[in-house]
């Protein structure tokens, strides 16, 4: 299992993509710590299935839209000169599947995207996903907030180590 | 669950509606073609992406070794090429030495204007060619491009075949191999060019690098010792020391100051190589081409005329053992270690002189590829984003030359330099049409500037020819109206093959409304056959199986099983006396139920072979079918193959 060296050194790196605009900087924060730790990231997308249909099931259009979401990332990847691994995967609860394929993976380090607002006092919903990820995770994790484009106008990103 | 994304590894979304092929989608499946493909990235790397274009541009000081190795080398024997006129006139004549070298070199300042005006005006390249299309006739931005073609390939024939001399002059044994070993040397240029701009950049660097600094310090120290230390010995020309050449000494005639000019010329070679390839610098394109293109001409003037003052004062005369600047280098620098690395330097730049010809002549023939004047495959890029037709073009005819005069540097050297100065005149009257159509700020004195080069250029290209004319310029001259005669030639064909394709925009097309009738050839009924005619039934309810035999009775004999096995499909059969198969089959198409209301699809069974040997014990019927029917009017052909399946995976006997 790979491990953090605690100098912010990392070896292999989960990157949790949800589809959404924070995507391309969760990528290119994987980009910049895979290149200056020489460390392998593995890109992961989760379809989240409900409870009316079974685990295999395959939900219409779920599976390309997914596939699209791991492509663009391979590609901004390699643009940058990074061979970035993919692995799509189908779970009941998507915090969880994470955790449970970084752990599997021997990851040290999870890296996911939590948009914000920048208007009404900068509040923002954190999700069920992240809060998951922070709590369970035996690894360290990097989340990455973006402002919500919409609102972003004098919104800029930041990079939060928020747990290690 | 891990959910498995088999099409990732081939392709990746790029999109709406795109999909991106990855390498691997274009991976060999045979086991010969992976070797092939292993044996290709041995030699020449692997492949790059299309996007890596960018990567592989040339920093300044690349493309200063990669571009200007031409150039730069002339000046290795330039001022011999003076000399060895002069001296036919005696010692006034050799008076005129350093002034016409002077003179040459204004030419190249006036040249080297022109092209860096060429390159800012035209920075997509081409040169010559680009500005003779949009200021002059077509036809002479074809001249320009023919002569430029010829002389491309002349540069790598004669600087190949000299570096090879250089060889054997050391070692004497290699003489009698000078055919292979100048060949081996273009197949070696050959590859590093196919690896790409970079990497051939990284190769050839240094050498050129290398005999800019020591032709530099030996120009310097000559210099030094006869213009400040005022040696004892550089005293100049004596009537003593210059021979009087067989014959007699000629008259110092205008006419001989021209040739000596014309022989001096030389020098400008390889000049127009930067402005022909400026989009393979970094951006800023063109400015990072204008300054490498004056460093170039810089250098190569101050190489040129300083080699020509120490031989001027030093009293340096071409001997036929050693070389002027040998010579210069001896007197300059002794014969200690910096003689040896500047000689040795001189004869690796001319091997890759070569190198700016290999970088010129594909990216040329690629933009008269993108003009319809040459064939498409020259506009294609390799594994490696090099222009490989136009290379592997080059080095083989480069090769046959070498081969058809034998590797004789006196014999090639006619035909040299003839092309260069053409391209050059008609560059430079181009961009006077160009001044006066923008007239731009400061468009006077450019146009002047360009006039006068014009007139210059196009004097010198008249001298070069006339003087080499009979050595072998002819071939040029006769060569320059082939070559623009077949860029014509392809021309049209292409503008016909356009006009036949094309659809006009208005039209929009619906349901296709012309019957469709299914013809399928066969043999008997075999797996083949049904899977033909199952597929012919998809297509129409025409279908009609056709049996060419020269026994009735065995074509009875099948009728029969197809009744009863593909009831439905009507059999006609074509008794053949003459045994033959494909020529009843088309002419029953074509005689006995001709319908040109409808559209005929001939479903030719075809059975594949596993192995490439098995191939040798079948008839390829399908493949003679398909040749004789492709091109007839209303006729579709399509092949239905049937793969023999591996042993032990046969499907159920049908």
């Amino acid at each position: 299992m790979g491990e953090s060296n605690g100098q912010g050194q990392f070896s292999r790196a989960v990157v949790a993509l949800n589809g959404g605009a924070t995507d391309p900087l969760v990528v290119g924060s994987a980009i910049r710590l895979a290149k200056q730790s020489r460390a392998e990231a593995i890109a992961i997308h989760v379809i989240e299935v409900d409870w009316t249909h079974d685990l295999g099931d395959v939900v219409p259009g779920s599976q390309q839209r997914a596939s699209e979401v791991l492509d663009r990332a391979e590609g901004q990847a390699e643009r940058a000169g990074i061979a970035l691994k993919t692995t799509l995967l189908q779970a009941r609860d998507v915090g969880a599947a994470i955790v449970d394929e970084a752990a599997a993976i021997g990851a040290d380090l999870i890296v996911v995207g939590l948009p914000y607002r920048t208007k009404f006092g900068g509040d923002f919903a954190m999700g069920r996903v992240v809060p998951y990820v922070l709590q369970n995770a035996p690894m360290a994790v990097l989340v990455v907030r973006s402002a919500i484009p919409a609102e972003a106008a004098n919104g800029s990103d930041r990079l939060t180590a928020v747990r290690d | 669950m891990r959910v498995p994304r088999p099409q990732a590894e081939y392709f990746r979304y790029a999109g709406p509606g795109i999909v991106r092929a990855k390498a691997k989608a274009s991976a060999p499946t045979t086991g010969a073609g992976r070797a092939y493909a292993r044996v290709r990235r041995l030699l020449i790397g692997a492949p790059l992406a299309s996007e890596q274009e960018i990567e592989e541009r040339l920093s300044k000081k690349k493309a200063l070794a990669i571009m200007s190795s031409d150039a730069i080398s002339s000046s290795a024997y330039a001022s011999e090429e003076i000399l060895n006129i002069l001296v036919l006139a005696g010692v006034a004549a050799l008076s005129l030495t350093l002034p016409i070298a002077i003179a040459i070199s204004a030419m190249l300042a006036v040249v080297a204007i022109s092209y860096r005006q060429i390159g800012y005006a035209y920075p997509s390249g081409g040169g010559a060619y680009a500005v003779g299309s949009a200021n002059l006739p077509k036809i002479f931005a074809l001249i320009a491009a023919a002569a430029l073609l010829i002389d491309y390939v002349m540069t790598v024939a004669v600087s190949t075949s000299s570096a090879v001399e250089q060889i054997y002059s050391a070692f004497p044994p290699l003489y009698d191999v000078r055919i292979e070993v100048s060949v081996a040397a273009v197949a070696l240029i050959l590859l590093g060019n196919l690896r790409g701009l970079r990497e051939s950049g990284n190769i050839f660097a240094l050498p050129t690098y290398v005999y800019i600094g020591s032709a530099l310090f030996v120009v310097g120290s000559g210099l030094l010792k006869a213009f400040v230390l005022h040696d004892a010995v550089a005293t100049g020309y004596h009537a003593a020391n210059v021979p009087t050449p067989t014959g007699g000494f000629e008259a110092l005639t205008l006419l001989l100051v021209l040739r000596a000019f014309a022989g001096g010329s030389v020098a400008l070679t390889g000049t127009e190589a930067i402005a022909n390839g400026v989009p393979a610098f970094k951006p800023p394109e063109p400015q990072n081409a204008a300054r490498t293109l004056v460093m170039m001409a810089a250098l190569l003037a101050v190489i040129f005329i300083g080699v020509t003052a120490v031989a001027v004062s030093y009293g340096i005369l071409p001997t036929g053992e050693q070389s002027v600047p040998a010579l210069v280098a001896r007197v300059s620098v002794g014969t200690g270690p910096m003689f040896y690395v500047f000689q040795a330097s001189a004869a690796l730049i001319l091997i890759l002189a070569s190198n700016t010809s290999f970088n010129a002549f594909p990216r040329l023939a690629a933009i008269l590829a993108q003009d319809s004047y040459f064939p498409r495959a020259f506009a294609f890029r390799g594994d490696r984003l090099a222009f490989s037709t136009g290379i592997f073009a080059l080095a083989l005819v480069a090769a046959v030359l070498l081969v058809a005069f034998k590797a004789d540097t006196a014999a090639l050297i006619p035909l040299y330099s003839v092309g260069v100065f053409v391209s050059f005149t008609i560059s430079q009257a181009g961009m006077v049409r160009h001044w006066f159509g923008t007239k731009g700020s400061g468009w006077r004195s450019r146009l002047v500037t360009n006039a006068f080069g014009a007139v210059l250029t196009g004097v010198v290209a008249i001298v070069v020819a006339s003087v080499k004319f009979t050595a072998g310029a002819w071939m040029v001259v006769l060569l320059i109206p082939i070559l623009v005669a077949g860029m014509l030639f392809i021309h049209r064909e292409y503008a016909n093959e356009t006009e036949e394709l094309r659809v006009r925009e208005d039209l929009v097309f619906g349901q296709p409304h012309r019957r469709q009738r299914v013809v399928v050839p066969v043999p008997g009924v075999t797996r083949a056959v049904v899977r033909a005619i199952a597929f012919g039934r998809t297509l129409s309810n025409d279908v009609r199986a056709i049996y060419v035999t020269d026994d009735v009775e065995d074509g009875e004999r099948l009728r029969a099983r197809f009744n009863r096995q593909l009831p439905g499909i009507p059999l006609v059969i074509v008794e053949s006396p003459y045994r033959q198969l494909v020529g009843p089959l088309v002419t029953y198409l074509d005689v006995m139920e001709p319908d040109p209301d409808a559209v005929t699809i001939v479903v030719v069974p075809e059975y594949i072979v596993r192995h490439w040997w098995e191939r040798v014990l079948h008839n390829r019927t399908a493949e003679r079918l398909r040749r004789e029917l492709i091109g007839r009017p209303n006729t579709v052909v399509a092949l239905v193959p049937y793969r023999r399946e591996p042993a032990g995976e046969h499907a159920p006997a049908r």
